[in-house]
């Protein structure tokens, strides 16, 4: 069984890199990353020799290895064919040699290797002796078994959950909290460490009880065995042993369940309102108002608001928490939440997936293109308006810097402008297929697509960031004049900025789209809702 | 003959070196119901996608009541509706918010697209479950919404893609009765499927496609030539292996 599936899922790896350019393109990007991961690991952890926390930093990494194991999957990823229950249902498979199977398919592949390598640092990092090294080793493979394991019940348990519209929609919140993890994990903590506000000696007190995490007891077993204390370590190792033998029973346990269960939640949604708002707006608004109900009733547009304004808080964040007084970042807060705003709608036929057809069939000219985004724009706009310039209030006020509001809503109001000028155009010169993978609830960009995500993150952002440039000179050659007359004029201005660039936006898309339509349908049709 | 509501002439298209459509032409007149029946992967889907605009050509002229489709494909998407094989709807609208919606975007008046609206839930038989997300509907409900998406703006011609597949046999009786009358009206309908009866009970007109290429043509009369359309089918088409003789370990009698 093992072999099979580990043939399968090479078989599956080769397909793609035949399928097409944007696949080869995203394995090669994947690959190159997961090798900058190992050699990266690698040289951090040795980098640990002789350092007096060093078992302490360990611990940190193992844990942050392993939390990556955990909610890559269900943030970007998802998983391979070879490891969705529900396509092995129907063959008359035994749940232990199925889950052998699993777990040898998970474990091929550029980044299980990776993360092998990038542990193996700690050979030279943590390990003394013969038998610290021994141990480091076995302490590597238990610790990326481990990984793996728990991955893998997670997202088995999630594949059965989101087998149903109201488990789905119940999933995609979990990403919220795993985002902002993620993000303090990712931005917050090198950040403040960079400027001095964590070092070394910080991890001194988290270690107390991380280590008794299962990442934890692999690293304390590998300094136990090179400070001469191989019965601990060897107990040490035995327990992490333990540990994922458990997880691999629930795994088991939940597999098993999942190959017969259809899905978690029955049932049906009514809506109280019988008939779309904005009647009278024609076109436009009947666009405006389904974007609108979308906003509300489709799970992952709210958890891209969320997302949004975790970002912005995070970039504030070391400033707020922080020794160091930066009260610019509010603006720098400002800058970000446009440009993900923008990224978050920059595909938004892959994002509507096949419904698209039913619009597309009735945008008949470049006049009804144009209502079609004006109305798309206007429904962003209601909450992203409102939203960026409170996270932006309550960031200067956090700051201790209430002044910096003024600027900071103008870069806002710029940025949002830009930032649907940019989503409109993009939607229509970078759209891509979006699908919704095995073991994730959030929609990414179909198997081949990844790169366009980048694409689509960098275009918004620099585009973001060059349009509002303009408005941050003004606002810093104007700092000294009276505020009740320059935050008045900058905010006004940087409106009616944004406003025209919206208005280019929705021209030159429209322009675009028109030539483009069938090309657009078809990617619609290659989404999955 | 009378006016050509649908003229198709050297319609092609490639995926990569595979020929899906290998140059077809079609000539239905105003008023028919025409069927289109193939084997699977006969290149239906492909055709029918290429005639309503949402699939570029690489060579050929779709012609739909005198508008060419891919030189003013503004004016030839207003006079259509098309029912796709894989019902398209927005998941997170209720049923009657979705036909509301076709109707505002096709430039109905909002009191319009309601009574139309509520009027074609009535004949779909979906009013009680018109509050209902689209998300929870079942594959025939589904069809059943796509065909309201497609009629709310009364187009003269009409495009379905397997319109019956996975729908009842009573929402299935009504989804006929409804063709029926839209063409008793002088509109035009073309519609895929691999159901022989119901082609051969409710088509005026039927065109038989396979590996990319209109192999019959014309009344349906003509077509069968005295016999079941499924025969005159299965003879134009051939059965698509050699035999079973190959299957000798198939069957409850071997070991």
């Amino acid at each position: 069984m093992a072999r099979i599936l580990v043939q399968l899922k090479l078989r599956l790896l080769l397909n793609a890199l035949r399928s097409s350019t944007a696949a080869r393109t995203t394995f090669f990007f994947s690959t190159f990353f997961a090798l900058v991961v190992a050699v990266g690991g690698f040289y951090v952890l040795a980098l640990f020799r002789g350092n007096s926390a060093s078992v302490d930093l360990t611990t940190v990494i193992f844990t942050a290895f392993a939390l990556g194991w955990l909610t890559l999957p269900i943030l970007a990823t998802g998983l391979d064919g070879t490891l969705d229950p529900a396509t092995l249902a129907p063959y008359p498979l035994r749940t232990r040699p199925l889950a052998v199977g699993l777990l040898a398919a998970s474990a091929t592949g550029a980044w299980p290797a990776a993360n092998v390598i990038a542990l193996l640092g700690v050979t030279i990092g943590l390990a003394a002796g013969g038998l610290g090294v021994l141990v480091a080793v076995i302490a590597v493979l238990l610790q990326v078994l481990f990984c793996i394991t728990l991955a893998r019940l997670v997202t088995t348990s999630l594949a059965r959950m989101l087998r149903s519209r109201r488990g789905k929609d119940l999933a995609v919140f979990l990403i919220i909290p795993i985002f902002a993890l993620v993000e303090l994990l990712g931005q917050v903590i090198p950040r403040a460490a960079a400027e001095g506000g964590i070092t070394a000696a910080s991890f001194a007190g988290v270690d107390s009880w991380l280590r008794w995490l299962p990442p934890g007891l692999a690293a304390h077993a590998i300094q136990d065995a090179s400070t001469g204390h191989p019965g601990t370590a060897l107990a040490r190792l035995g327990l992490l042993a333990a540990v994922i033998i458990v997880l691999g029973w629930l795994w088991i346990r939940s597999l098993s369940r999942a190959l017969v269960t259809a899905d978690t939640a029955t049932g049906s949604a009514q809506v109280r309102a019988a008939t779309l708002p904005l009647a009278r707006y024609g076109r436009r608004g009947a666009v405006a108002a389904r974007f609108w109900i979308y906003q509300r009733r489709d799970p992952t547009s709210l958890v891209y608001w969320a997302m949004t304004a975790v970002i912005m808080v995070v970039v504030s964040a070391s400033t707020i928490f922080g020794p160091h007084q930066h009260p610019g970042v509010v603006i720098a807060s400002a800058v970000f939440g446009a440009g993900f705003v923008g990224y978050f709608h920059a595909n938004s036929v892959g994002f509507t997936g096949p419904p698209f057809v039913v619009e597309a069939l009735a945008l008949t000219s470049r006049r009804s293109l144009r209502a079609y985004f004006s109305g798309q724009n206007i429904a962003l706009g209601v909450i992203a308006v409102p939203l960026l310039t409170a996270i932006c209030l309550g960031l200067a006020a956090a700051v201790r810097h209430p002044d910096q509001a003024v600027p900071a809503i103008a870069v806002a109001l710029a940025g949002l402008g830009a930032a649907l000028c940019l989503s409109n155009i993009l939607t229509v010169t970078l759209a891509y297929p979006m699908a919704t993978r095995t073991g994730s609830p959030m929609r990414q960009a179909a198997p081949g697509y990844a790169s366009y995500t980048f694409g689509g993150i960098l275009a918004s952002l620099a585009g973001v960031a060059v349009a509002v440039t303009p408005v941050i000179i003004v606002a810093a050659v104007t700092s000294s004049d009276p505020a009740a007359i320059r935050a008045p004029v900058l905010i006004v201005c940087s409106a009616a900025y944004g406003l025209a660039l919206v208005w280019a936006g929705v021209r030159i898309a429209a322009r675009e789209a028109e030539d483009r339509l069938p090309e657009l349908c078809q990617i619609a049709v290659q989404s999955t809702v | 003959m009378s006016e050509l509501a649908i003229e198709v002439r050297g319609l092609r298209k490639s995926f990569g070196d595979k020929e899906a459509v290998a140059g077809i032409d079609l000539e239905i007149a105003a008023g028919s119901l025409a069927g289109l029946v193939g084997p699977n992967g006969a290149g239906k889907t492909t055709s029918l996608s290429m005639m309503t605009g949402l699939l570029r050509p690489d060579a050929g002229r779709v012609v739909i009541n005198g508008l060419d489709v891919w030189a003013d494909p503004a004016a030839a998407k207003a006079v259509i509706g098309v029912v796709p094989a894989d019902a398209r709807l927005f998941e997170r609208l209720s049923g009657e918010e979705t036909l509301e919606y076709a109707g505002r975007l096709r430039g109905l008046p909002a009191t319009e697209a309601r009574s139309r609206a509520a009027q074609l839930l009535e004949v779909l038989d979906l009013t009680a479950d018109a509050r209902r997300l689209v998300a929870d509907y079942s594959t025939g409900m589904r069809k059943k919404a796509s065909l309201g998406c497609a009629l709310i703006h009364n187009p003269p011609v009409l495009f379905l893609d397997e319109p019956l597949e996975g729908v009842d046999p009573v929402s299935a009786d009504a989804i006929r009765r409804l063709l029926t009358r839209i063409v008793g009206t002088g509109s035009t309908v073309l519609f895929s499927s691999h159901v022989m009866e119901l082609v051969e009970q409710i088509c005026d007109h039927v065109s038989i496609i396979d590996k990319g290429k209109i192999v019959a043509t014309g009344t349906t009369e003509a077509v069968r030539d005295g016999k079941t359309l499924q025969q005159a089918f299965i003879d134009l088409v051939g059965p698509r292996s050699s035999g079973e003789e190959g299957l000798s370990w198939l069957g409850s009698s071997s070991s």
